[in-house]
């Protein structure tokens, strides 16, 4: 069977996390941007076969599947397109910021007769994945209270993300990892209810944080707390679980785990000398290489579209709850209010 | 000085009981005479007073003849009242255990007699002396942090149940985990915003771990909003494995605009495991805080900057967070607190 051809889609920083992991796979790799970025990071791997396309339409034509990395707002258009030309879709998270778009998205695809595969690497994490396993297992018994935190610097890298008309948010765009995971371990969530705090607008001045609390509640009773941080500019990544029930809890802090450390190193800056190392395969190795086994016939990934989409619905809610002020129901599966529910 | 324990109801009498015996200058006396309503098995009165080596009263009037400087009320929440009324009463300063009562009502009425009777009415939150928390307190009060945005607590425990039953009947208690351990959080905020007022509080509460066994909200989580702009959640459960080690604890992180901290006011333990008993160990050495507060409270603060005993005030407004929080999980939506 020929090499995966994958059309990839963005330049930016979650495009150069995937593409290695494209790479490592073995896949043959065409990037695309409107802009130049594209071909600049095709010719910073060209020795490695990436190349660049000149168009969407000739991505898309040398495409057996395409990973869209573009900035949030932009991935109907960009996803409707590839599934309309019948490519397989792996698509960043959140899918899109009104729950129509997702919707729409999933009928293209279901049409197309091709995946749509929303990118939630949080479920590729192994420490997520092992927890996950053993919740689903009994672990705790019925899960009755969860809590996550979640916390980076401010993505000021690339304007978009602090604009949330662009990007959703903090909640939407940040927080969606674990409104995902909370949904996983305790089911479908009828009650939402956040606050977002600190600096949330374009442009993101170096230094500026953001912090969002949300409480969800889950059509079983359980209830999960999210604590999200955009924080300054040394905010080492960490995160935070605890998963309570009846039969046990299990709990995580990334800053506890670190299983290499550089204890002292001199006056060398902290990762010079002595380079980072990653413990474990790359969870977008693991998450991609899901994606192309089910593309080539394998097993459908473990994140669907629906989950994609009912993340969406939750983070959406989330930021209806911050404007609002009040708690937000998600009971309903009506479209009708659904809609009222996302309308801005 | 003399020193009054009025009651054995709450977990935490004996330690009280323990601590005022230990300290130097200090002579204590207690009384337990309801202890024949308590649930069978719980050691109380006379047997658990001579158990931990201190005097015993039959009546509380017979505690008050011998003349306390101060007593310490640890009844059952809904049973505080007549009690720190009875110290109003006779002169006495009262530090109640928390939460102060379980209505607005029986705390206003509190707070009123103690002032009109020109006593100190102090409410035990203990969580204010650790050192943990007065690094916190320094940190957010120096402008180290700047603007608070948003605080991420923890304060769970185990179902407190087994050492006495009354912790989970509604009438006693006035609720289960949410009245129990929101409090505590609640007012370490209180005073860390140094005037900021709770605005309005959500809360959602189940029953999942414990329902067939009690009747109370065993999970909790209270999003408090205040009038500085900061925004709380508490999770109040009581989601600490029975068998653990320890009791449960209390964290919380702070986020401001400046700096994020963070809290762990029963961290410092060494941790290990008993080959013998095969379970886990884990030693506490930090600072003692009941012992801190009790001292604080009877011999008065090092210096004015120094935290003081929650009053009176303070305790009603901790226990307002807790009442409206219990009002919006049956709401389901924010309510203001009253």
């Amino acid at each position: 069977m020929p090499e995966l051809a994958v059309g990839l889609i963005g330049a930016g920083g979650i495009a150069r996390a995937h593409l290695p992991a494209w790479l490592e796979l073995g896949a043959v790799v065409t990037v695309f941007t409107p802009d130049d970025s594209g071909a600049d990071l095709a010719a910073l791997h060209a020795e490695q076969g990436v190349r660049v396309a000149r168009s969407l339409e000739e991505l898309l034509a040398g495409s057996e599947a395409v990973d869209v990395c573009t900035p949030t707002h932009t991935h109907p258009e960009v996803a409707i397109a590839a599934l309309r030309a019948g490519v397989h879709v792996a698509c960043e998270k959140p899918l899109a910021l009104r729950v129509e778009d997702v919707e729409e998205m999933i009928d293209e695809a279901e049409r197309a007769g091709v995946l749509l595969f929303p990118a939630h690497v949080v479920r590729y994490f192994p420490e997520y994945a092992a927890m996950a396993e053993a919740v689903a297992g009994g672990a705790v018994g019925e899960p009755a209270v969860l809590r996550f935190t979640r916390t980076g610097s401010y993505p000021v890298w690339s304007p978009w993300f602090a604009d949330p008309t662009l990007s959703g948010g903090l909640l939407v765009d940040q927080m969606i990892h674990d409104f995902d995971f909370a949904r996983l371990l305790a089911g479908e969530v009828v009650r939402v209810h956040a606050h977002v705090r600190g600096h949330q607008q374009a442009p993101a001045p170096a230094g500026c944080v953001a912090a969002a609390t949300a409480v969800l509640t889950h059509a079983s009773g359980a209830i999960s707390h999210v604590h999200g941080v955009w924080g300054l500019p040394d905010s080492q990544f960490r995160t935070t679980f605890r998963i309570a029930g009846r039969g046990g809890v299990l709990q995580h802090d990334s800053s506890r785990t670190k299983a290499f450390r550089v204890i002292s190193q001199g006056e060398a800056a902290p990762g010079e000398g002595i380079p980072a190392t990653n413990l474990t395969e790359s969870p977008f190795l693991t998450e991609l290489r899901e994606f192309a086994a089910a593309v080539r016939g394998g097993p459908p990934p473990r994140v669907t579209a629906r989950d994609g989409l009912e993340a969406v619905r939750i983070a959406l809610a989330a930021a209806e709850s911050d404007r609002s002020g009040r708690a937000v129901e998600l009971g309903s599966r009506n479209k009708d209010d659904v809609q009222e529910v996302v309308a801005r | 000085m003399k020193v009054g324990v009025l009651s054995f109801a709450h977990v935490h009498a004996a330690g009280y009981a323990t601590q005022l015996r230990d300290m130097a200058g200090v002579d204590v006396l207690c009384s337990d005479p309801d202890a024949a309503s308590a649930a069978p098995g719980e050691l109380r009165g006379p047997a658990l007073a001579e158990q931990l080596g201190v005097a015993h009263v039959d009546s509380y009037q017979g505690l008050f003849e011998w003349g306390p400087d101060a007593v310490v009320v640890a009844s059952e929440n809904s049973r505080h009242r007549p009690l720190v009324e009875l110290a109003a009463k006779h002169g006495v300063d009262v530090l109640c255990e928390k939460p102060l009562a379980t209505t607005v009502e029986d705390g206003r009425a509190m707070v009123a007699a103690c002032r009109e009777a020109g006593v100190r009415l102090g409410v035990a939150y203990p969580v204010r002396f650790s050192p943990a928390y007065a690094a916190l307190r320094e940190a957010v009060r120096s402008g180290g942090t700047g603007s608070v945005l948003t605080v991420a607590g923890a304060n769970n425990g185990s179902l407190p149940a087994g050492a006495r039953a009354w912790f989970v009947d509604p009438e006693l208690a006035g609720g289960g985990a949410m009245m129990d351990h929101t409090v505590h959080i609640a007012d370490l905020l209180d005073d860390l915003f140094d005037g900021a007022r709770a605005v309005d509080v959500y809360a959602q509460s189940n029953n999942l771990m414990y329902g067939g066994e009690v009747e109370v909200d065993t999970a909790g989580l209270v999003t408090i909003r205040y009038d500085n702009g900061a925004v709380a959640t508490i999770d109040c459960s009581w989601s600490h494995p029975d068998h653990h080690p320890t009791w449960g604890g209390l964290e919380l992180q702070l986020v401001g605009e400046r700096a994020t901290v963070e809290m762990d006011a029963f961290g410092q333990v060494v941790s290990g495991f008993d080959e013998t008993n095969r379970r886990g160990v884990l030693l506490p050495w930090g600072t003692d805080l009941d012992g801190a507060m009790l001292r604080s409270f009877l011999f008065g603060g090092a210096d004015e900057g120094a935290v003081q005993v929650a009053d009176g005030e303070a305790g009603l407004r901790s226990l307002s967070i807790a009442l409206a929080g219990y009002a919006s999980a049956r709401a389901g939506t924010p309510v203001p607190v009253g």
